[in-house]
């Protein structure tokens, strides 16, 4: 993993308007901080090589040392990454009801790795108005406050570095895939501090095709309606292709492709659509609302739903074929269609002394692009 | 009880400047003085407020210096004595009225006392108050020291009661802040009474309605008046000779350059070959003077700081009076000999001096030259201009920057005139992008808050401090509102106009002599105006900047966030500290990824000491106010604040 500092991350990511805000940044030290979903540096800092800089998800990843470090093997370049096994799930009798975003299997799984002590913080998205907004949650009831999806891109990493900062040390986190790359960057200590421990128990990864820039969704929400009087925001699985604005019973729908003209550039160079380096990968399931995804990567991703669904917690079933035809298909076409991009622009193994946003083997690149 | 009232006639006293005129004033028997603060000219208005109950005369502080100059007419117009005084760029303010002034003419004699800072020691200008003299028609006077600066106030009102005019007398920085010897004439005794004598004649000087206008019969009448200076100019004291009869080189000086110029004859030893013609009454110029003192020498020098006053007027005589004179060759501003910028010292005359004569001089032996500059270069510390320790406006202005920054939408500050005005620098984080006059910075805002038609889609701001509101904000926040304009004022209250000396404005309820008056509410004048109001203490940091951002995100016209702390270095803030802070070693993150020492590096407050060997941050108790907000930026958690018993 090449590291520079927060110049470079000024320079290469956030000038360029590839910065998603995921967080990873804020919260390190007193010089990134998100409002509104912007990063923004609000001083200077003249280090050569600082945290910043070597979590950011945009910048300098070498999915072959991830890969080599979670999984025991090069990066591949599958559409679904490295899993263990594929499922469909939805929350059990022992999870109180909520307004889950489809199964609430990612609620079920916080709650119960809470409940259990397998982890003693959540960090979770809740939201104000339709602004997300990252929280530490340590009481397994609370899981719950923080359900649904946010559409807007979330600092959800920052509340990630507050909780390391205030010592919890079995952390679960839920985050969107380019979270979950930062979030394994993070843990493989690339500062090589002495004092490091990686306190990161539980990754949830989220599936994602892309989000919203807060900063442009605000003012055309507000075109539409008062946004103080939104109570939800949902995107139905497809193939609704619409968004529905809830303000308590009343409803608008927006066409799904007058929100795509709100996602940032950035996510057109992201290339996981199914958070590949989580222990744990949750999504929507086509065709069943009240349904998710499940993908299982790790071993102790596996412990939990097992005795999730042991205890009531997850229910889960074998994933019908054609789901999973058509979640491969999804995922590799993201990925295919990023990694061209990307290609294209010079951004993947960029010469030595040139920033770059991947390194991988480069017949692994050609393999994917084709 | 005050020296400044000392009853004893030829008594000497060490006086700045500033007091020589004040006692100058008080001999003269001053009734009314009112100026508005403004280094160098404050301790005039301060030292007559001192001794205001003693002496039984009336002394303000104007909210700004036009109004400072109406309250001294007024009481010229009820036949008392009056004073205003204000600096160099005050006379702009007030120039309005100083013209209109200078046309209806005066009654009881008035003295306008600019003091002019050349080289802008505590100013962003180099303004000159002389042209005004020349522009409005009104005499000028330029004491050359101390004794002068008290003899020639105390003769300006005889002037002013004499001609019926007002008189302007111009000091500098180096005239009003040293200090030197001045020997007393006597206090008056007598009582004054006030009255304003307005339904005689109209056109009567003293009983007709006072105005400028019948225009050519008035300005008629200011003409006559400066045709009786020009006489009485001719033999006044304050204008003086010393050197040879027929010196090689004649230097005509006023001011403090009278000192430089003299120190300079003298350390080269020229007093045999060069004379110096001083000046105290520069406007009108007295040509009969001019003309007997230009005849005597060949080449003139013209010694003067900031603009080529005298040396324009000198030369309209010399050309005037050619024949009788000859040709003279002339050294001064306009052909380089003497620097058009900064303030002069006695260096620059020897520099005319010797060139002009031709004569070789080195000021110190070379090698010691040599020696001093690069020790200068090297070794001298590098004085950066810096908020004190535990100022509010460092808080502030973290908190401003932030939220700019947070705001992402390249919002910017319109600054203003005060201490706050280092907020250009690094130790305001550079934030503000325009400084011009008092209470411009919401002027510009105004209009910058209208552009949004034209595609500015930058939030704007501007701050002032309290004072600065009195002054000359408020017309424009009136504006801005009137007119829609979309910005946000940050009114940066602390409790005094502290960049000169803590001296009191509308919002306190104490006056300059020390009464207690009514204190003007910031925060109900701006509401009245329909502002939306929000008022917070700049040491809660996150508050202050999440109340910014908000304020910023509304874009319905004119908003005012009002922040309250006292300075610094107020007498209150100086009695007690608030917090005692302590800072651990231990987790310090110094310089390491985490912190990269934010304290010593951003917020540099003079109390946070870097410690190089040791690689961690350490306090300075001795300089540290206490005020606690440097425990809220340290990201370990390492500056730990606790209440102070
Ligand atoms: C921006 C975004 C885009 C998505 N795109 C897809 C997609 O294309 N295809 C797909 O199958 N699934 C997508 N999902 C995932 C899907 O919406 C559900 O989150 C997922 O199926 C889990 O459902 P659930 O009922 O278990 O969630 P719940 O039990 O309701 O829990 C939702 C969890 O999501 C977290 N969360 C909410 N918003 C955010 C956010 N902005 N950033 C990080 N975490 C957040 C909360 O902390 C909460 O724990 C997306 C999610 C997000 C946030
Ligand atoms: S290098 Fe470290 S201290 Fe500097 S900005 Fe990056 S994270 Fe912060
Ligand atoms: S780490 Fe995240 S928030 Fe920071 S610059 Fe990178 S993408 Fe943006
Ligand atoms: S598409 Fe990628 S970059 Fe964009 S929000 Fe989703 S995971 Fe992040
Ligand atoms: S801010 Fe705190 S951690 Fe950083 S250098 Fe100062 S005292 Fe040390």
């Amino acid at each position: 993993m090449k590291i520079f500092g927060p110049n470079e991350l000024l320079e290469a990511v956030i000038n360029k308007n590839l910065c998603i805000g995921c967080g990873a940044c804020i919260h390190l030290c007193p010089y990134f901080r998100s409002y509104k979903g912007k990063t923004a540096m609000l001083f200077p800092c003249t280090l050569e090589e600082g945290r910043c800089f070597a979590y950011c998800p945009k910048i300098e990843v070498d999915l072959d040392e991830l890969s080599q470090q979670y999984f025991g093997r090069s990066y591949e370049g599958g559409p679904l990454g490295n899993y263990l096994s594929i499922h469909t799930a939805q929350a059990g009798p022992k999870v109180k009801k909520a307004s889950f975003q489809a199964g609430g299997t990612v609620s079920a799984l916080m709650s119960f790795a809470l409940a259990k002590g397998y982890i003693d913080a959540a960090v979770l998205t809740d939201k104000e108005g339709i602004l997300p907004v990252p929280r530490v949650i340590t009481d397994a009831d609370e899981v719950l406050t923080c359900s649904s999806s946010k559409y807007s891109a979330s600092p959800t990493l920052s509340a990630l570095n507050q909780a390391m900062t205030d010592e919890y040390t079995k952390i679960g986190v839920v985050a969107t895939p380019c979270q979950v790359l930062s979030v394994a960057q993070m843990r493989m200590n690339p500062l090589e501090k002495e004092d490091f421990v990686d306190s990161v128990a539980l990754v949830v990864g989220l599936f994602c095709t892309w989000a919203i820039d807060f900063r442009t969704f605000a003012p055309f929400i507000s075109e539409r309606v008062d946004i103080t009087t939104i109570t939800k925001v949902d995107i139905p699985p497809p193939p609704s292709e619409i968004m529905e604005v809830y303000m308590g019973e009343e409803k608008i729908e927006i066409p799904l492709n007058e929100i795509r003209e709100l996602v940032p550039e950035t996510c057109s160079y992201c290339i996981d659509m199914t958070s590949e380096f989580s222990d744990i990968s949750v999504g929507v399931l086509e065709g069943r609302p009240d349904m998710n995804t499940l993908i299982i990567r790790t071993d102790r991703g596996q412990k939990i739903v097992n005795e999730a669904v042991q205890e009531g917690y997850l229910v889960i079933e074998d994933i019908p074929e054609e789901n999973l035809e058509h979640l491969m298909w999804a995922a590799g076409n993201k990925k295919k269609r990023a990694f061209a991009k990307a290609k294209e622009e010079g951004m993947i193994n960029a010469e030595e002394d040139k920033k770059s946003y991947l390194r991988l083997q480069p017949k692994t690149v050609k393999e994917i692009t084709g | 009880m005050s020296a400044l009232l000392d009853k004893k006639e030829g008594a000497e006293h060490l006086l700045m400047g500033n007091e020589a005129i004040a006692r100058g004033a008080l001999e003269a028997g001053v009734k009314v003085a009112a100026g508005y603060p403004g280094t160098p000219s404050s301790e005039i208005i301060e030292s007559l407020a001192g001794v205001a109950k003693d002496a039984n005369i009336y002394v303000e502080w104007s909210v700004n210096e036009k109004l400072a100059m109406e309250v001294a007419a007024a009481a010229s117009f009820a036949e008392l004595r009056s004073l205003c005084v204000m600096k160099q760029n005050g006379v702009n303010v007030a120039s309005d009225f100083l013209l209109h002034l200078a046309g209806s003419g005066t009654r009881g004699g008035m003295v306008l006392v600019p003091c002019d800072d050349p080289g802008a020691l505590s100013s962003i200008n180099e303004g000159e108050s002389r042209f005004f003299a020349r522009t409005v028609e009104i005499p000028l006077l330029e004491p050359g020291d101390f004794q002068e600066a008290k003899d020639m106030t105390k003769w300006a009102f005889e002037l002013s009661e004499e001609l019926k005019q007002l008189i302007m007398l111009r000091s500098v920085t180096r005239l009003s802040h040293a200090s030197g010897n001045v020997r007393f004439g006597t206090l008056p005794t007598g009582e004054a009474k006030a009255r304003f004598r307005c339904d005689g004649f109209i056109l009567d000087p003293d009983e007709g309605i006072v105005i400028s206008a019948p225009v050519d019969y008035k300005h008629g009448q200011q003409h006559e008046k400066l045709k009786r200076a020009k006489e009485i100019f001719e033999d006044s004291p304050f204008n003086t000779y010393e050197g040879p009869e027929k010196p090689e080189l004649l230097i005509i000086t006023s001011s403090a350059c009278t000192l430089y110029s003299r120190e300079a004859i003298s350390i080269l030893g020229l007093k045999e070959r060069v004379g110096l013609l001083k000046l105290g009454t520069t406007w009108p110029l007295p040509p009969k003077l001019l003309t007997r003192y230009l005849s005597l020498a060949e080449k003139i020098l013209i010694v003067e700081e900031v603009l080529p006053f005298l040396e324009e007027n000198v030369k309209v005589i010399a050309a005037e009076t050619a024949s009788e004179i000859g040709i003279k060759k002339f050294y001064g501003k306009n052909d380089g000999t003497i620097p058009m910028v900064g303030e002069l010292n006695p260096d620059y005359v020897i520099n005319a001096i010797t060139k002009i004569l031709e004569i070789e001089y080195l000021p110190r032996p070379e090698e010691y030259a040599a020696k001093t500059q690069g020790l200068a270069f090297f070794g001298a510390p590098q004085r950066e201009l810096i908020f004190c320790p535990g100022c509010p406006h460092r808080a502030s202005f973290w908190s401003i920057h932030n939220a700019l920054e947070l705001d992402g939408r390249k919002g910017f500050v319109c600054g203003d005139i005060g201490c706050y005005t280092m907020a250009l620098l690094p130790t305001g984080f550079t934030t503000l992008k325009t400084v011009h006059a008092m209470g411009s910075g919401s002027g510009l805002a105004s209009g910058f808050g209208k552009l949004g038609q034209f595609g500015l889609d930058q939030p704007v701001l501007a701050v002032c401090g309290d004072s600065t509101f009195f002054h000359t904000a408020i017309p424009a926040l009136i504006n801005a509102r009137h007119h829609k304009s979309d910005f946000t004022l940050v009114v940066l209250d602390n409790s005094g106009t502290a960049m000169t000396g803590f001296q009191p404005h509308p919002g306190l309820e104490v006056n300059a002599m020390g009464d207690n008056v009514p204190d003007l509410d910031i925060a109900e004048i701006c509401r009245s105006m329909g502002a939306r109001v929000e008022i917070r203490d700049p040491f809660e940091l996150e508050e202050t900047r999440a109340t910014l951002n908000n304020l910023m995100e509304d874009n319905e016209g004119l908003k005012v966030l009002i922040l309250r702390q006292i300075c610094g270095l107020s007498p209150e803030k100086k009695a007690g500290k608030k917090y005692e802070m302590a800072i651990n070693e231990e987790i310090c993150l110094g310089e390491n990824c985490g912190c990269n020492r934010v304290c010593t590096r951003i917020f540099r407050c003079p109390g946070l000491v870097w410690d190089k060997e040791k690689q961690v941050t350490r306090l300075d108790e001795v300089i540290c106010t206490g005020c606690g907000v440097c425990a809220d930026i340290c990201p370990a958690g390492a500056i730990t604040r606790k209440e102070a018993v």
